[in-house]
């Protein structure tokens, strides 16, 4: 249990230090609301460019007679304005979406028709490139419609069959591709739009934790340049109780300033981090579990606590500019999004979206594994380097 | 079975050999000091001592427990005064003994009984409560010990605990010191302020370059510089004709045993007050004008100044 001891320690001492509760609390919740404010326009603006002309690639295996009025009396008439129809063979489809020449596409099941008209649901599958996030929510939502409503007028003017239900829209469930680079979504998974205060209280927060991670780490190097490290070496306290009791410190520390940013940025700004409270709290755990794993390997790397503030302050800034923390993502390509999400904090903040978004616990899974995994591996990497460290100095 | 054991003990760092093949042994109940200025290699006997660094060679045993080996198994029974301040200073002085002490194994009663014993002992019951960061440097220096003590330790080890203190601290911290021994606490204490070491210890080991070069009774290292007394002649700069007076001194004392520096004439002998008359009437036939004279009796400056050639503090 002295590890325990150790934590509870570095928390009393972080929680008495008026400065550092400053930086950890108020200034995220105070940067929230400056850049919510500020960029709420331009996120907007960057809404209203996207939703401009884009082209949709159809795959039409059916050969009914509603998928062609979905296909030319919607799609192509209905909404010229803001997509251009362009038929495509599966494989077709696949390849362009793949090679990001083709952002969003579709392909309509062989039964489509009968399925519909018969009540069983919708059987169409939307590919996109990962985090089109408004061309895809277009194309859903053109589609959620028609299972609604246009299929039932059309069949009735066209071929005079009563059609039962169709108020249901359920499209066939898909699991992501064998390839990454291809999303398949359902498309009944209902995408709300995040606003700027929601997407700024996820990049501000997941980049005030990662410079609560850098601070945290910082004062484990500024104790080992002291003489109270000396001391605890000389104590009962083994050496990994030592590093576990630091990290733990710092997970709680962490784990309690995003309790606080999430719940401040709700009751205050009324921020909605969607409905899934269990995902939000296990994407929380599994980010800060990332980031301090990442922390502790950087930290192995530097000897002194100067050194690693100034490296944590720029490695903090950079990996928040490219993790979406300073600018909006939507600004970057789709492909510069996709690798980011190799950096803790940028696969936090597109996880936290998605489930602003109204994701499910389930949609997060392969994103908290994922950061726990690389968490671990971190963190054991680091240990490594640091016993190895102690080995050469200390008995 | 002494307490501590140590058997040529050597420690290199790099090309620099900090310390050079130590031998001595503490017996229980022993106040044991080591003695040398500063960067002579003491703090680093005491890291290897207390398990902290490995040594390049040697042996150290702490009773039956072999300390290269079992480093955690004999830090269980030694505390150490660092010569640091290791506390939290945002921590109260009460918070600092409960953390330190709970990294001993204490807990519960048995931590807060100690705890309430140190604070007695330190002299710091009534500001028990208030923040290291609030406290004088002597009163850190005594929650500093009160961390090392907490868990009753057979061998307390003080690395220079007086450093940069004022002197009532100093004095409580050495009553401390004094107490703990009385009370059947071996001790080793290390020093450059000879006083403390001439006061506390009954043996003492003298330090320099990383070697021992003397140990043993205050008395025991008097006698071998031959028991003798420094006579200090403070002489006046103007009148002073350095090329006469040391001619004279040089027929007064043809075995050399006397220094000539700046304005002051030092002279080692057994027996000062036979030879002091002569020797003032010496000096101020050469035209050179005394302002004073001391005479000051053999002490661990003038054993280290006999051995080393140099000044403890130079």
């Amino acid at each position: 249990m002295k590890f325990w001891w150790l934590s509870w320690k570095d928390l009393l001492l972080i929680v008495r230090d008026k400065k550092a509760l400053l930086t950890l609390i108020l200034m995220p919740l105070l940067l929230i609301a400056i850049l919510g404010s500020a960029f709420g326009d331009m996120m907007k603006e960057e809404e209203t460019i996207s939703i401009e002309k884009f082209t949709l690639g159809v795959v039409n295996l059916d050969q009914g007679p509603l998928s062609q009025v979905l296909t030319d009396d919607v799609l192509s008439k209905k909404l010229s304005k803001q997509i251009k129809v362009k038929y495509y063979q599966e494989d077709e489809l696949y390849s362009r979406i793949k090679n990001h020449k083709l952002e969003v596409g579709i392909i309509i099941a062989k039964d489509f028709s009968q399925a519909l008209m018969n009540g069983n649901g919708t059987k169409v599958k939307l590919i996109s490139v990962p985090d089109t996030v408004i061309k895809s929510t277009i194309v859903q939502n053109v589609l959620e419609q028609f299972s609604r409503s246009i299929p039932i007028e059309a069949a009735v003017s066209q071929i005079a069959q009563p059609v039962q239900g169709g108020e249901q829209n359920s499209f066939v469930q898909e699991g992501y591709g064998e390839n990454d680079l291809l999303k398949e979504t359902t498309v009944d998974a209902k995408t709300i739009p995040v606003s700027s205060f929601q997407y700024y209280a996820a990049a501000m927060g997941v980049m005030f934790l990662l410079m609560t991670v850098v601070q945290g780490v910082s004062m484990m190097i500024l104790e080992k340049e002291q003489e109270v490290f000396k001391r605890l070496l000389l104590t009962n306290l083994t050496y990994p109780n030592y590093l576990l009791g630091k990290l733990l410190g710092l997970i709680i520390l962490c784990l309690m300033q995003a309790s606080i940013i999430i719940v401040g940025t709700s009751l205050i700004f009324g921020v909605d981090w969607g409905e899934s409270l269990s995902g939000i709290m296990l994407l929380t755990f599994a980010f800060v579990v990332n980031a301090c794993g990442l922390g502790v390997l950087a930290g192995s790397f530097i000897k002194t606590e100067k050194a690693f503030n100034v490296a944590g302050m720029f490695g903090t800034q950079i990996m928040a500019a490219l993790g979406g923390s300073m600018a909006p993502l939507y600004i970057f390509p789709d492909w510069v999004v996709f690798v980011t999400k190799i950096l803790p904090n940028g696969l936090a903040l597109q996880t936290y979206l998605k489930l602003m978004s109204g994701a499910a616990v389930s949609d997060i899974l392969p994103a908290f594994a994922g950061s726990i995994v690389l968490g671990i591996a971190f963190f054991s990497i680091g240990l490594f380097r640091l016993s190895l460290e102690r080995r050469g100095k200390y008995a | 079975m002494s307490m501590l054991t140590v058997q040529d003990l050597q420690k290199s760092f790099g090309k620099f050999e900090a310390v050079k093949g130590v031998s001595f042994t503490v017996e229980k109940g022993e106040s044991f000091g080591l003695l040398g200025p500063n960067g002579a290699g003491k703090s680093t006997m005491i890291n290897m001592i207390t398990g902290l660094y490995p040594p390049t060679s040697g042996e150290i045993h702490m009773k039956d427990i072999d300390v290269i080996k079992s480093p955690k198994q004999a830090q269980k029974w030694i505390g150490v005064v660092p010569q640091e301040i290791a506390l939290y200073q945002s921590m109260s002085a009460r918070e600092n003994l409960r953390f330190w002490g709970r990294m001993y194994d204490l807990s519960g009663n048995s931590l807060e009984k100690s705890i309430d014993q140190v604070l007695e002992i330190i002299g710091l019951t009534e500001r028990a409560k208030d923040k290291v960061e609030t406290f004088s440097g002597g009163m850190k220096r005594r929650v500093n010990i009160g961390a090392a003590i907490l868990h009753k330790p057979e061998l307390l080890i003080m690395d220079e605990p007086t450093v940069g203190i004022d002197p009532q601290s100093r004095n409580h911290i050495l009553e401390t010191v004094k107490r703990l021994n009385s009370e059947g606490m071996t001790i080793i204490y290390t020093s450059h302020y000879m006083e403390e070491v001439e006061y506390l210890c009954e043996r003492i080991g003298i330090v320099d370059y990383g070697q021992l070069i003397a140990s043993g009774t205050l008395r025991e290292l008097r006698e071998s510089i031959g028991d003798h007394s420094r006579i200090f002649l403070t002489i006046e700069k103007d009148h002073l004709s350095e090329e006469k007076l040391t001619k004279s001194l040089l027929g007064f004392f043809p075995e050399k045993n006397f220094e000539l520096q700046d304005h002051q004439v030092m002279v080692f002998h057994k027996e000062p007050q036979l030879i002091l008359s002569d020797f003032i009437q010496l000096v101020t036939q050469t035209g050179t004008k005394i302002t004073s004279v001391n005479i000051v009796e053999p002490n661990l400056e003038s054993v280290f100044l006999h051995l080393t050639g140099r000044k403890l503090r130079d």
